[in-house]
This record gives C-alpha cells, structure tokens and sequence, in this order.
C-alpha cells in the first residue's frame, strides 16, 4: 500500500498564513522546554534520568505513552490515507490501538517484573548470554532510527507547507529542539513532557474538527462527493494487504523500543496493566479524531488528495473549510499539535535509543547518556535528507514490521517458552531482520519508481511471512541447540510471572 | 481498584517477604509457578483469539450484506461507523476482562504459594 508518494516539486506554496505555522512551533517548543525544565529540578541521580526512579502515577504514565506513541504517523498520517483509501485506511488506527492490547496480554506485566531498564536488558537477563544483547541492541537502533525518520519527514513537510521555508528546517528544529531537552532533562522531564503533549494533540485535533462539523451542520452545507467515492482512482488494497498490515501493527507494537521503556517506571506488573487499560482508552479516544479528518477530507475536501500530499490533509483542512481569522486560528491550532506528535515521538525515541547507546558503549553515565542523545538524534537527520518521503502512515507501518520480525518473537518467546535459547533468539531475529529489511529496501529501490500497484503485494507489506518465519527459525534453533537453555532459567521465569510482594500492590 | 487481604497476622514463621525466593526453589513452589504461567498464557490466548474473531466479523458482515454498509446514520455511511468507531469499545472490553482474570489467577497464586 503506497498511495500517496509525496512529492514537493512546487516551491512556496503556503496555504496557511507563515507567521501562524512559525508562532505555533515555537509556542510548542518553548512549552516543552518549560515543562521539561520543571522537570529538572527533580531528576538528580542516574536512575532519576533513565527511568524517572520508578515512580510515575498510571495516568501520567498513560498519557506519556500516548503523547510518545501519537507520532506524525497518527497525528497526519493515517487522515491522509483514509482521504485516500477510504475504508481500508481505517485499519491503520485499528492496528495501532489493537497493538496495545496485544501488549498488555502478553507482555506488560512480566517485562515490568523482569526489573530491566531497556529490552536488550531483559534479553541478557532473560538468556543470561552478552551475545543475545549486542543483537538486540543492534536492532533496537535500527528499529529507533527507521522510525525517527518519518517524523522528521512530517516536520519538513510541516514547515514547508505552513511557512514556505525550505523543508530541511523543519527536521532540523525538531532535532534541536529535542536534543536539548533530552540532554537537559532525561526520562523524568521527558514523562512530563509525553504527558503534556499527549493532550495537546488531542485538543489541537478535536477543537478544530468539531468546529468544522458544527459549521457545517449550521450551513447545512451539502457534500461534494459520496464518503465512498475514491478521489484518485487508485485501486483499492486486497485482502493480504489489509492482513499482512494487521500482522505488522498487532505485533509491532509489542516491540518498539520507547513504548517499553515506559513500562519500567511503573511501580510494579498490576500498575503496568492499569496503565495499558488507560492508554487504549487515550487511544481510542484520539483516533476517532484523524478518522473524522479522513471522512470530512473525502465529503467536504476530496481535491486535497488529488494535490499529491494527503498527509498535509489535516493541515489544510481547517482552512480550506472555514477561512478568515477563525481558519487561521484553527490552523495554527492543529500545526502545534503536529509538532508536538513530531516532538514528542522523536524525544522518546532518542531516550530510549541513548539508554541502549549509553549503557552498551559509552559506559552508562549521566554524560555517556547525554553524548549517545545527541548521537541518536543526528544519525536519522542524515537519513531524512538522503530519502524521500512515503506517506507518512504508510512507512510507519513498515517499521512496525520490521519490529514485528525480529524484537517480537525474541520477546513473546522469552516470556513465555522455557525452551528458547540464546542462539536461537539470535538466529530468529538474524532472519527476521534480513528478511523483512531486505523487503523494505528492495521496495525502496523500486518504489518510487512505479509506485502503488506495480510493486508486489508480498513485497509492499512483508509482515506476513517474516514474521511467521522469524519465530520459526527461532523455535527451530532454539530445539536444535537445548543444551544452551541457560541455568537461571527457573529463576528468571518465577521473577517474570509471580505477582510482587503483596506490600508492593496492597497500599 | 485495591485488593485488601483479610487474613490472621501473618505469623513469624511464614514472612511473606520470602514467597518469591521460596517459589524459585522448592520443588512444590516451581509447580504452582508453572501453573500460573499456564494460566496465563491461556487466558492471553483466549482473549487474544476473541478479539481477533470479533475483528474478522466486522468486514466479513460488512462483506456478506452489502445494503449495511450504506445504511446512514446521522449522515456517516455505517460501514464507516463501525470500522472507525465501533471496534474500541470491543478493545477496551477485552482489556478490561483480561485485567480481572489476570488478577484472579495472580491472587490464586498467591493464596496457594503462602498459605502452604
């Protein structure tokens, strides 16, 4: 499913006043920064900074895992799509709010009782094996970096859109801005800050569209197009894409790196259920928000998509439908929150790519965190400007897939199969690994080129068969080689599964 | 929601700080481990599979009587309704069912693993 390449060969072509997109990005990052500095002053020691010392409510810690998961994918993304693809779009949102529950049915509270700081922690912890962590922390680099990129594809195609400066600007701001609150603050600001631009974002989509729909309502004004019509022409997915893309989704989210550090500052396995049950209700509350941006984008808008850039759908849409002074306040309502999804996503990467970073190579300090921050926002600016843009939905998607291939079976299998061994986690996410980022790059390479239809189907969503074939492999290896079960297992797999002490819960 | 245990003062004896180290080593503890796991991993999968036989139904009703998708209410094509809004409560219902019962077998445990 690639819909909507986007291409930006026009120069300039603000359609919301400059000054509105520039004043909202500021507003947003000095927010974040206040709030980030008030977090400061309660982050001292090394375990403040990683992991906020374990001490976060459920409902701040929920809407931090909104605000971080919410990324430019949700936040312009899956609108864009649904003005494209209609119905099928919808499974996007699905995916993304169903991937929690998988979360919370098989992973929340026995990776919370591992008591690790990152998931290359739990893989040494789990395997007893050095080998296995390298591997894992490899991947969840790649994994990190794969999915910073797209966001600041977002914020250049943010600013390109709303102030007519060039595209580079918007993912370089983004990257500063980050960086320093992370070099600043660490987890602990950071999960006020989540916390924070979770509700923005839902304020900056909501408060606009319901708007729209109540000045529609009072007009009385009639539709331009049928729900169902498909502006573009494009043909519809099939029944593997819509499957494979599930696949992809419900098991990605079991595995992305900044999603799971957040587990650990629950204070025990019940809170990190309690939190889950509270971020699908967060989720399912925002994504009502871009399926409407989708419906009234094919009623109201159905030309937007014709414009080459439907994921500036929601951008535009507000002043498209309602114009004047009021258009543009809205507008520079909804840019805030689209760099609040940029910041947000971005900064809760790099915290969770730096605490891999800064304790497998640079030692594990305060300063190595801060150094491997910088590292970990740099490297995917270089990315950003050597790629082009897919539809943002579309390669966030993919990302989940790779995820799906390789942290996802290492993790399910490790929580709850006593045969897996060290080995056999490696060979597994080894073949996951190259199989589904194989995929990815050849249909990089002939993407653009004949975008949509002409790339096979099994090329374009991959999740189907690598994942089934990287538990294979693993389970296979991991038959193979018994003998390397490690001797801690009983231990590991009691601390994963058997409820804290009751102190711990009855307070 | 906060579970409060009514039992007898917990006697010198049996501290309920050392359940966890005593489950990893005895033999007796190892066998109500493996059974909590079990438990578990059942539910997960029940849950799991529930879920996703109620995600296939939606397209499939959709599919099977196409005069419903086109049914409006206030203005929203229903097959839109359902797929856009309709799934997440069935999300948060199977969370919400899976949290008690995962709760129940970890309480079950425990009853079983102190009071032995």
């Amino acid at each position: 499913m690639r819909p909507g390449t986007v291409t930006w060969r026009k120069t300039g072509e603000g359609a919301v006043n400059p000054v509105v997109g520039v004043a909202a990005f500021i507003a947003v990052s000095v927010a974040t920064a206040v709030v980030g500095f008030y977090g400061l002053r309660i982050s001292r020691t090394t375990g403040d900074f990683y992991v906020a010392s374990r001490t976060v409510r459920p409902w701040w810690n929920a809407s931090a895992i909104g605000g971080e998961y919410l990324s430019a994918a949700s936040f312009l993304g899956v609108a864009g799509l649904i003005l494209l693809s209609g119905t099928d779009a919808l499974w996007f949102p699905i995916g993304y709010t169903a991937g929690y529950l998988m979360l919370l049915l098989f992973v929340a509270a026995p990776l919370r009782r591992s008591g690790a700081y990152t998931i290359p922690d739990f893989t040494e912890v789990r395997l007893d094996s050095r080998a296995v962590r390298r591997v894992t922390s490899l991947v969840v680099v790649v994994v990190g970096w794969l999915y910073i990129v797209p966001q600041l594809h977002g914020a250049a195609l943010t600013i390109r859109i709303t102030t007519g400066l060039p595209s580079w600007v918007g993912s370089v701001a983004v990257v500063i801005v980050v960086c320093l609150t992370v070099v600043a603050g660490g987890m602990r600001s950071i999960t006020f800050v989540q916390a924070f631009q979770y509700w923005l974002k839902l304020t900056a989509l909501a408060v606009p569209i319901i708007f729209i729909v109540l000045m529609l309502a009072g007009n009385g004004a009639q539709a331009v197009a049928e729900a169902d019509t498909n502006p573009t022409g494009l043909a519809p997915t099939g029944p593997y894409q819509n499957i494979s893309l599930l696949v992809a989704l419900l098991f990605g989210t079991l595995g992305l790196p900044h999603v799971l550090v957040r587990f650990y500052t629950n204070p025990d396995g019940q809170s990190a259920r309690r939190t889950t049950l509270i971020v699908l209700g967060l989720l399912s509350v925002f994504y009502l928000f871009p399926t409407a941006y989708g419906l009234a984008g094919r009623m109201f808008a159905p030309g937007l998509a014709e414009s080459a850039r439907p994921d500036a759908l929601v951008l535009l849409l507000p002043g498209r439908l309602v114009g004047g002074p009021a258009g543009e306040m809205l507008s520079a309502l909804v840019v805030a929150g689209a760099f609040a999804a940029f910041l947000s996503t971005t900064s809760g990467l790099v915290v969770s790519l730096a605490g891999v970073i800064s304790q497998d190579v640079l030692g594990g300090s305060v300063r190595g965190f801060r150094l491997a921050a910088l590292i970990s926002a740099t490297v995917p600016l270089g990315f950003a400007f050597m790629t082009d843009s897919l539809a943002l939905a579309g390669s966030v998607g993919l990302v989940f897939a790779f995820t799906a291939s390789t942290i996802c079976p290492a993790l399910l299998l490790g929580i709850w199969w006593r045969g897996l061994t060290d080995a056999g986690a490696i060979a597994g996410m080894v073949t996951g690994g190259l199989l589904c980022g194989g995929a990815l790059v050849a249909g990089a390479l002939t993407g653009p080129a004949a975008s949509g239809s002409a790339m096979p189907q099994w090329l374009a969503q991959p999740a189907a068969w690598t994942v089934p074939a990287a538990f294979a492999v693993m389970v296979l290896v991991s038959r193979a080689t018994k003998d390397r079960v490690p001797r801690t297992l009983t231990k590991v797999m009691t601390r994963l599964h058997t409820p804290e002490r009751p102190l711990a819960t009855e307070r | 929601m906060t579970r409060v245990r009514v039992t007898a003062p917990q006697s010198a004896a049996r501290p309920v700080l050392e359940s966890r180290e005593s489950a990893e080593e005895s033999d007796v503890g190892q066998v109500f481990v493996r059974s909590l796991i079990r438990s578990q991993l059942r539910l997960a999968l029940v849950v799991a599979a529930g879920f996703l036989l109620i995600l296939l139904a939606f397209p499939l009703m959709l599919g099977l009587a196409p005069g419903l998708a086109d049914v409006r209410i206030a203005g929203i094509p229903f097959g839109w309704l359902l797929l856009g809004a309709g799934i997440y409560p069935v999300i948060g219902l199977s969370a919400w069912l899976y949290i008690r019962a995962a709760s129940r077998n970890e309480a079950r445990y425990r009853d079983l693993a102190e009071d032995r």
